[in-house]
Formats: structure tokens, sequence, C-alpha cells
């Protein structure tokens, strides 16, 4: 189990682009460096100190983050939210306990148990409030337990974070109904000092066309929590019809199949570059064998002897007008048939203003009128947050938004008045320039793996399958490692223009002034600068360089004490690849300290030589070689990291000492069973 | 830049051998820059002045610090105080530095780490090479800015002399003829008739042959109030 | 007539001039140079005298050369500008003057790291170019090269060397005419063995007349073996040996006799060779040989003048 305590790896004045597209700024980079060097532990706590619902976002997610990703410039973003998923099941950490600041007293009413609600309480009891959370349904999660289907997130996956976030000391109440069971009144009557409204969009939007009276009609969400909650299955095989073009008309279409449709049609308005639903979403359900009727408006529902037969639809020619609004031109003469018995609308869900009218105030169109700067309603002390003010988004956005509420209301129970203008704004990070783009290795994404399309129709089981420990840390060596690497301390710099000339992507560049300037932000944080600055003005941003440099230390101390009379080796280890595999990290190991190096390009020979001055009796430097299992992303690494063992060897042949006390080998991924023979013919060396 | 390089470990550790406590102080600008006496290779020298002076039963400790320039009289003063503290020390920097200390601080005894070389620039990562004599009296306009004092092993005026061979110098393949590059872009620019001309003896006394070492002044920004 | 020396009076009677090299020993008995001398005594106008050549310390040109003076022979004493300064070369050459040196050849010498003395500091205060000039100056202008009057007169014969063989080659004429300018009466070129390069060399000399203002002695070394042949090729800057040669060193039976053969055959096609006023020979290690070539390439008996 890992408590994680040290903060300063998540930076805080600069985001990776991941970390500023994520709306909880969950630090990417840091998770993916955690899985990439075999610490999955380190991975989850990491996660979890900004996700309150790591889980659900490990399936679902709509990883933003991967949108924004650098690598989109040089091949395909790591699969980001796949590794989330792969650290939460082989990751042991509890949510990490609460920053020390000022608490908050006070009882706190939230009304929704969805991802917008749950991260407000998740908070707001970290902070000291005593919550509760009420919600109409019988079980926690809103839309993502009733709506999003098993194939997509299984039931234990939210059960997982609900009952951590239960862990924080939260009450829950269900099966209760705002203005129905109770109202706002009554919750501040029994002491509440603030309410939180975060009630999704419950209400499934129709059309008013011909046709839609009568059996054979569905509605998306009824549907699809009838279809997760209660197994509901179509009886017979018909033909389902589902309008519209967005994500939930996707799960709708999917769960059709699954369902017992025969064959399931989706008609909507967007041509196909233009639906809103995400491509991957699309894609698997065209995998699963959706038959799509792109650029076609509803018209009328076709019914004989009152039974639908199908859907005549209308040529839609434009969807949205100049200024971007929708507003979809149709070519009336152009009509089609699309025949099938059901019909189910999923074009777009709405609020409910119906539980708190009266209590607060509501617009013309229905909506709670809501400040979005404060979080607040007309109502002192009642906030909102969610989909309910912000419309329909994904997940991760309406707990972003919900982290707002919490805030605001903890400010208001503070009495300290809370503004979201007022936040700390962080810097985005510059796109990557093409000359470093140019030099970045290409490294083929791995996709996640998931049971095929005819087998996962059959059953609602999760259709993907997630990484195995392997792929995860290959596929989590592809990040870039954004703002982790380089930084000149430019008051020791002395512009020798080492770094310029040693950088395998451009990235020192020469100031118009004659001055060397390393573009941290352009970094790949391979660290070959580091050890041949002469005066060691670079250092990297993010601590785990110097991390691995302080381990070798007390790695050396702890064994050269213990000594048994055999040569004690310390053995300086690339950490990635095979290096990071569970068997290689916990491997027992005698007479050997095992340092493992965030890649030994990083490695500096006066460190080895500090190691021989502690009384190491032999250094063994093992590189990683490139192979089918998994290829180094850095460039020039053997090159350099030789050398460097060269020159201490050469130095140490000066002192009249044994050059082969230090040596440097390479393994690949499929030769780390031979880890002990390198290490038994370093001693062989040294007798 | 001045280039120098660090002295044999052995000279070094010889030297400071009869000391106990020992300070290897690094000189953070020109010999930081061709990778010979910076931090960094000060740190290296003193972690291998350390492991010599354990393997060789020599007591004491080695301790490492740079400074910016040790050519200047007052960032010795900035750490004037941590210097007099020990018994010698071994200076990274260029003889320059090793003989400012030493003048301007008697008391301190210091030895020197590098050997310094000559004044040049990196013709490649990792190569130094050297492009100035210091001779006091620069020839460059007439040898299109390739100095035959510095490149020509002979300092000649009149030159390629009859070793020049391919482009190359009597004393090796490795050594370019600096005439031969002289001629060559003389022969570009047109001005081959140049060298009819015999250059007359060079005047050698603004060199250090003209009386030692050299002092130059500028009036207008010295502060010399009587 | 400048000095009056043998040397300039055989070059200025228009004949073909001889001239040979001896070098001297690594110690002070001069036995075995003043044995060579005499035994040319009849075959060569003048004997130049190396100064410490390839950097190794040896007797004194000078005192070599005033011995020869001794014997009544005629010496031409090499300076080179490695070892002294302007006011030693000045003072050498009265004192070689004095001693009755006529001919003094000018060179700027091979680098000290050459020889057994590598540690030594080069000199090199004036090249070859200004030591012509400066001795030409204090000849004529009675001028020493810092300027004061030089007390009484001189009058010595001045020659420097030049090597066709150095690159770049279109520049050796240019470098040639420097010299002449400078103060170069005669010029003994490097070794010969690539005769084709050597000519063209010349048909550029005697394009810009250049043979009409300096006497131009052919430099000629007989090669004693194959392996002095493949080390000339490879470890002395500034000898060009053609393959050819190599090779019929290496095919011939007697290899002395071929490398006199090939001296012979290379003085006999330079007396063919327009504005090439003599030959200077070069026999390395070989001084007894030189008189049974100048015979056999006919130039035997020697003019008298």
């Amino acid at each position: 189990m890992t408590h994680r305590n040290n903060q300063d790896l998540a930076l805080k004045n600069i985001h990776p682009p991941c970390q500023s597209a994520c709306p909880l700024h969950q630090g990417v980079r840091d998770y993916l460096l955690a899985i990439a060097t075999g610490n999955f532990d380190m991975a989850l706590a990491i996660i979890k100190e900004t996700n309150p619902l790591p889980f659900v976002c490990g399936t679902i997610c709509a990883h933003h983050c991967e949108e924004e990703c650098r690598r989109n410039d040089v091949d395909k973003p790591p699969s980001i939210r796949g590794l989330k998923r792969f650290a939460v099941e082989h990751g042991k950490a509890k949510v990490p306990p609460p920053v020390d600041g000022p608490k908050v007293r006070g009882k706190v009413a939230i009304i929704g148990a969805g991802p917008a609600g749950l991260t407000a309480a998740f908070d707001l009891a970290r902070l000291g409030a005593e919550v509760t959370v009420y919600d109409r349904e019988k079980m926690a999660g809103g839309a993502v337990r009733h709506y999003i289907p098993l194939y997509r997130l299984p039931d234990e996956a939210v059960d997982q974070d609900i009952s951590e976030i239960a862990e924080q000391g939260i009450t829950f109440k269900y099966g209760i109904e705002l203005g129905k069971d109770i109202t706002i009144e009554q919750l501040e009557k029994e002491g509440c000092q603030a309410v939180l409204l975060a009630m999704g969009l419950p209400v499934s939007r129709g059309l008013n066309i011909p046709g839609v009276e009568g059996d054979g009609i569905l509605y998306a969400l009824p549907f699809l929590q009838d279809v997760k909650r209660s197994g509901f299955k179509f009886t017979g095989n018909p033909n389902v019809i589902v309008i519209g073009g967005g994500n939930v008309a996707m799960d709708v279409a999917r769960s059709s199949l699954r369902a017992g449709a025969a064959k399931v049609k989706l008609s909507c308005l967007e041509c196909d570059e233009e639906m809103p639903a995400f491509r991957w979403e699309i894609e698997e359900a065209k995998e699963e064998g959706i038959e799509f009727n792109n650029s076609w408006g509803p018209h009328a529902i076709i019914r004989e002897n009152g039974k639908i037969t199908g859907l005549e639809v209308v040529e839609c020619t434009c969807v949205f007008d100049d200024q971007g609004r929708f507003n979809p031109k149709m070519k009336d003469d152009h009509k089609e048939m699309i025949s099938g018995d059901i019909v189910i609308f999923a074009i777009g869900q709405g609020g409910d203003p119906e539980p708190v009218r009266g209590e607060i105030e509501i617009d013309d169109r229905g909506n709670v009128v809501f400040n979005s700067q404060k979080m607040t309603t007309s109502r002192a002390g009642v906030f909102s947050c969610g989909e309910m003010v912000t419309g329909p988004g994904s997940a991760v956005q309406a707990m972003a938004n919900g982290r707002l509420a919490a805030q605001a209301a903890a400010g208001y129970l503070q009495g300290v008045p809370f503004d979201c203008a007022s936040l700390e704004e962080v810097a985005v990070l510059d796109k990557l320039d093409a000359k470093v783009v140019e030099e970045v290795v290409h490294i083929e994404r791995n996709a996640i793996p998931m049971i095929s399309p005819e087998e996962r129709v059959r059953h609602f089981k999760q259709a993907e399958l997630g990484y195995d420990i392997e792929t995860a840390i290959c596929e989590a060596r592809r990040c870039l490692t954004c703002a982790a690497g380089a930084q000149q301390d430019e008051d020791l710099c002395v512009h020798c223009l080492t770094c310029v000339r040693v950088c395998p992507y451009n990235v020192p560049v020469i100031t118009e002034e004659g001055k060397v300037s390393i573009r941290n932000e352009q970094c790949q944080a391979c660290g070959l600068c580091l050890s041949m600055c002469p005066v060691y003005a670079i250092k990297f941003r993010a601590p785990y360089v110097e991390e691995a440099v302080n381990a070798i230390g007390p790695a050396v101390q702890k064994l050269v004490d213990k000594r048994n009379g055999k040569p004690a080796i310390l053995a300086i280890t690339c950490s990635y690849g095979a290096f990071a595999l569970p068997d290689f990290v916990r491997k027992e190991q005698n007479n050997v300290a095992v340092v493992r190096y965030p890649c030994v390009g990083k490695l500096d020979s006066v460190h080895l030589l500090k190691a021989i001055e502690l009384g190491i009796d032999g250094v063994v430097v093992v590189g990683c070689r490139d192979s089918e299992r998994g290829n180094c992303q850095y460039k020039d690494i053997s090159y350099w990291a030789e050398k460097r063992v060269g020159h201490a060897c050469d130095m140490l042949e000066t002192l009249g000492m044994n050059r082969e006390s230090i040596t440097y080998t390479e393994l690949d991924g499929d030769e780390i069973d031979k880890f002990d023979q390198v290490i038994a013919e370093a001693a062989e060396k040294l007798k | 830049m001045i280039i120098a390089e660090r002295k044999p470990l052995e000279e070094i550790a010889a030297m400071a051998a009869p000391y106990k406590r020992v300070c290897v102080l690094g000189c953070n600008t020109c010999v930081a820059v061709c990778m010979a006496g910076g931090q960094k290779e000060a740190e290296e020298t003193a972690t291998l002045l350390r492991i010599h002076r354990k393997k060789e039963n020599v007591d004491g400790e080695v301790e490492v610090f740079s400074i910016e320039r040790q050519c200047e009289f007052e960032m010795i003063d900035e750490v004037l105080e941590k210097l007099k503290s020990y018994d010698v020390i071994v200076s990274l920097a260029c003889g320059v530095g090793v003989q400012t200390i030493v003048e301007h601080v008697p008391s301190l005894r210091v030895l020197p780490g590098l050997n310094t070389t000559s004044m040049g620039y990196p013709t490649e990562q990792g190569v130094w090479k050297e492009r100035c004599l210091g001779c006091g009296d620069c020839v460059l306009d007439l040898t299109m800015g390739i100095c035959p004092i510095t490149r020509c092993a002979k300092s000649i005026l009149n030159g390629p002399c009859g070793g020049s061979a391919e482009g190359k110098c009597e004393l090796g393949k490795d050594v370019d003829c600096a005439w031969h590059l002289i001629h060559e872009r003389l022969s570009a620019f047109g001005r081959l008739s140049d060298l009819e001309e015999i250059q007359p003896p060079k005047d050698w006394s603004k060199s250090h042959h003209g009386g030692g070492a050299r002092t130059s002044v500028r009036e207008d920004v010295r502060i010399d109030r009587g | 007539m400048i000095a009056g020396s043998k040397l300039e009076k055989t070059i200025n009677s228009g004949q073909f001039v001889v001239t040979g090299e001896l070098g001297p020993p690594k110690g002070a008995d001069l036995t075995q140079l003043k044995h060579h001398a005499e035994g040319m005594r009849n075959h060569v106008e003048a004997y130049n005298i190396t100064d410490n050549q390839t950097a190794i310390v040896r007797t004194s040109s000078i005192a070599c050369g005033a011995t020869l003076v001794q014997m009544g022979l005629e010496p031409i004493i090499q300076i080179v500008v490695r070892d002294r300064n302007r006011i030693c070369i000045q003072s050498d050459v009265l004192g070689a003057h004095a001693l009755g040196v006529k001919n003094i050849l000018c060179l700027a010498g091979d680098h000290q790291k050459f020889g057994n003395e590598p540690g030594s500091k080069g000199v090199f205060d004036i090249d070859s170019m200004q030591l012509l000039k400066g001795l030409k100056d204090l000849r004529d202008e009675k001028k020493f090269m810092g300027g004061e009057e030089l007390n009484g007169e001189l009058s010595y014969f001045l020659g420097a060397v030049e090597n066709p063989f150095a690159d770049p080659f279109e520049y050796r004429v240019d470098r040639l005419e420097k010299k002449i300018k400078a103060g170069a009466s005669f010029i003994q070129t490097q070794c010969i063995f690539d005769l084709d390069r050597f000519e063209r060399w010349m048909e550029m000399v005697c394009e810009r007349g250049l043979h009409k203002k300096v006497a131009i002695l052919g430099g000629v070394t007989p090669i004693k073996s194959l392996g002095a042949a493949r080390y000339m090729k490879n470890n002395v800057s500034g000898i060009t040996i053609p393959d050819e040669l190599i090779e019929r060193m290496t095919g011939a039976e007697k290899k002395k006799e071929e490398g006199l053969k090939i001296a012979i055959e290379t003085i006999q096609r330079l007396k063919e060779i327009e504005g090439v006023a003599g030959v200077h020979i070069m026999a390395i290690a070989w001084e007894e040989v030189i008189p049974e070539i100048v015979e056999r390439a006919g130039l035997y008996p020697r003019p008298k003048v």
C-alpha cells in the first residue's frame, strides 16, 4: 500500500497538456511514469490525489487528456484511460490523507449522487464538513450507475469508488426525491448550512413528429436504465431504429443489440465526421454491426394498424449554420424510409426543474438560475453543479464542476467569498516545436484488448479487457514526460553550448543575445545533458532523477555494511521496460544493491566514482536494448552511457585501480533473466 | 577562451598528499566551458582524490566548491574565510586563477590542478583547438583571418614553407598547413598578389618576448585617485 | 660580381654547376668530413654544409665551413632560422664572413620536433624570406635588420631553397620569385625524383624569365637502397617519389648501382631542361659516391674559372 506524501511531484506551476486538459487536472504524466517504472501503487496513489472516482474514470472516462497530448503531433497519444484502468486494477493505494489547511465546519446536503455530487461530497467531507448525499435512486452513481451500459462499466467499478468515497465519512440517503420527500427549506431547518444541487439531466427528449403517439416508442434514459438495472429484453427480435448521433445514442444502439434486437439502425442528422459521439464509440458500434444512416432527419413514424413499420426520414444537407449554431437545413423533397419495429429517441437530455420549483428561481426556459462564476443559485447557501447547470458533457467534466461547487460551498461556510475567476491559473504548455517533433521516436500505440465484436454483442460483460502488465509498462513509456525534464539554472549556466550540441531533440537553443536557453517545455526528459553540464546548471523539474541519484548512497552503504566476504556490487539498471516488471523489481538480491535509474542516459560518471568511494567493490551499469518487447523512446543513450562508464574506468585506472570495477552492459526485454549472469561475470572480474 | 586540461590525477594526488585539509576549488568560467575545471570536474577531482587518499591511507579530508572566476580579487574575497580554513587549495582554474589567489592572499597555499594549454575554441563537441598565441600584434588582416603565428608551427609570415604538402604541415597529416589555408583564401578573394610583398620580421616586442608578462591599461576606466 | 666565389663565377660563366652536400658530424671530430671533402675536391664547385639538419645537434655549419676554407675548398654554409634569432644570425654571418665563407644558403629548417632535442623552443624569430632579405640588406644597404649601420663591407653570395614538390604547386613559382626579390642569387631545389613535375615547374619559371634572374640548381639524391627510397617516400616531408621509381628499385638486382644510374639519368635529363643552371648532389651518408656520379654524368672534369 502506498501513501504518497511527496506532493512535489505534481508540479504546481506548470501542467503538461494532458494535465491541463483533464478537468480534474490529474497528474497524468506522473502516474504514467510510475507505471512505466513498475510502481503501480504509486500510480494509483497519484490518481487518487485528484480523482475520487478512479475506477469509473479508468473504465469510461472521455479522456480529454489524450486529445491534448503532444504525442498527437508525433504519432498517437498513449492510452491514458487504459493505463488508468491498469493502475486501479494493479495498484494498491489509499486515498491520501487530506491536505492540511483550514477546516470547514457545518452540515451540507448534496442532492444527487452522480459524478458531480459525489466529487463535491468527497471534497467537502475531506475538508471537514458533515455531508449527507440524497438520491432518488437506490444506489449511488447517477448516470454512470444507471445509464452507462454494463458492457462499458461494470457495477463493481462503481462500487469500488463509492465505498472509498463513503469512507470519507459521508452519509448516503437513497430513495429520497427532492420536492417530493424533502424540500430545501426542510433541509435548512434540519440544520444544513449549505445545499448542493447536482441532479443531472434526467429527462430524455423526444420529437413531436407524426406517428409518435402509440406503442413502440422508447426514450434513451428510461431504456438504458431498464436494460441495465432491470435486465430488460425485447420480446421477439425487433428491428430497432435509434434516432440520434451522440454518445447516448451509441449506448442505446449497442444496448439494443444486446437486449435482443435483430437489427439496429441508427439515424442522425449529422454526417459521419460531424457526429457528436466519440469516434471510438462510433467505431465499436460499427464493428458490432449497427447500421448508420447519416444526414437524415426524422420526419414521421410510419405505422400500419398502429404498429410501427418504419421511420420516414428527410435528407439533412447541413446541420449547423454559419455561426456554428444548430440549425439543420432539410431537403424536403428527398425522403427515405428506414424500416423497423421500434423507435428509440436518443436526441438529448434535459434538466427537470420541478423538484426545486418555488424554492429557487427558475428561468423561462426551465433552467435553474445559476451564477457559473460563484456556483450559486438564487437562494443563499444553495449551490449547484454538474450537467444540470453545464448541460451535457463527460463524467469527468461533471466531477470537476462538482469540485468547484464544493469549493464555493466551503468558502460560504468559512465566510470566504468564492469566485472561479480568482482560482490560480496554471500555465499551459506550448505545442512541441516542429524541429523537436521531427526527432521524437515513433512508438506505436498499444490498442487495449477487447472481446471480439461477435462475442461481445451476445452479453453485457465488459467488452474491454484491459492491458496486461508488460503492455501497460510499454504503453506508459510512450509518455513524452512533458515539463518534467531539463530546467536551466540561469545563474549557474556558463553558456558552454554542450547541452545544445548533445541534445538529440534540438531543445536547447541559442538566443539572439547569445545565451543558451533550455526550453523546458520542449524537453523530452532524456536527461543526456544533465551530467554533461560542467557546472551542474541543469536539473530536472520533476524529482525522479534526483531520487534515483540519492538512492545510490544509502543502497551502497547498506550493502557494504553487511558485506559477507563476497564482492559487493552496485547494479544501476534502467527502470523501464523489462526492468519495470514486478519479477525484476521484487527480485531478491544477494550481495547486490540494485538502483533502478530512469534511463542510464542520465548517469553521471561522478556518481559511479562516488559509489566506489563509499566502498562498493564493483558497479555494473545495465542499460536497456531495444527489442520487440519494448523500445527505448530516447536516442543516443547507449553511446553516452558507455562513454560515461568508460570515463569512470579511465579515472580508476589513473589511480592504479582495476578498471573493470565498473562495467557497462545492456539487456533487452527477453534477456532480463540474464541479470544474475551479468552480476556473476562482474563479480568474476573483481577477483 | 582559455583552454586547459586536468593534470594527471597521480600528479595532483602527490602534490596534495602532504596536506590534511584539502579544498578542490572549481572555476566556473573559461575552464568550465572547456570541461577542465568547472563544478563538475571539481566534484570528480575531489572524489578521485578521496578514493586515492583512502587507498594510500592518507589522512584528512577533501572538500569541494567552485566560484565564478578565480581571477578576480573580489570573488576570492567572498569565499576567503572558507579558503583559509584549508591547508591547501587545489585550484582547477587556469594558471591565471592560481596566481591571482596567491597574489591576493599570500598566506594561502594553492596548487595547480590544471595544465593551461592555450586560447582556442571547440572545433567540435569535446575538441578544443588553439587559435591565438596572444602575440600582441594581430596580423589576421593580412592573412585572411587565419593566424600563421598560432597555426603555423614555425610562425612564419612568408609561407608556406617547403614542408607544405597536400595542404598539410610537415609535422604531420593531421595538422593543416596554415599558409596553405591562407593561400586558398587569398586565392578565393582574388588577393594572391598580397603575397608578393615580403612581410618584414614580426615585432615580437608586443608579445611575451617583449619583456615578460604584459600589462594592458585603460586609463579612462581606471580608478586612480592618487 | 658579388662575392667572387667559385660558385658565383661558375654560374656567371654559364657552365653547368655542380655542388655537393656535407653533413657535419654529431661530434667534434671532423676527420670524416674532411676526408669526404677532399674526395670530391675536383668534382664540385662548392660544398653545402648543413645547419643541424633534421634538427639534430651537430658541429656548427660555420665551424665546418671554416675548416673547408682552410683546406682551400669553398663552403656554402646553411643558416636556418629555427635556432637563432636575428641577433645571433647576423652575428654568425659576420663571423662566417670573417672566416672566409662566401656562400650562404638561407632556410627555415626542419621543425625541432623531428630532431634529438624535441623539447627545445623553436626560435623562428624571422622566416627564411626575412633572412634572405635581411642578409641582402646587410650586404647591399649595409644596414642591420634593426636599421643600424654596418661597419665596413660584406660580400657573400646568397642562395635559397625551393621545393617544387610542395603545395600549393602554382604558388611555388610565386614564392621563388619572392625569394629572388628578397635576395637569392641561386636556388637549390628539393631532391628531384618526379622529373615531370619539376619540368612543369621549370616551364613556369622560364615563362616568367626567373631563370635569368637566379641560378637554379636541381637537387639530386642517389638512392642507396630500396629501404631508403621507401623511407623518403613515406617519411620525409616535401619529397615526392613516383611509384615507378620504387618499382624500378624493387626490380633491380644491384640496388646501389641502380640508385646511381637513376641519379645519373636525372642529372642528364636536368642538363636538357631549359633554365637549369646546375645540380646540387645530396648523397646523404653516401658522400664518397659523388665523384663517380659527377664523372659518369659527363660533368668531369670541372671547368676552371
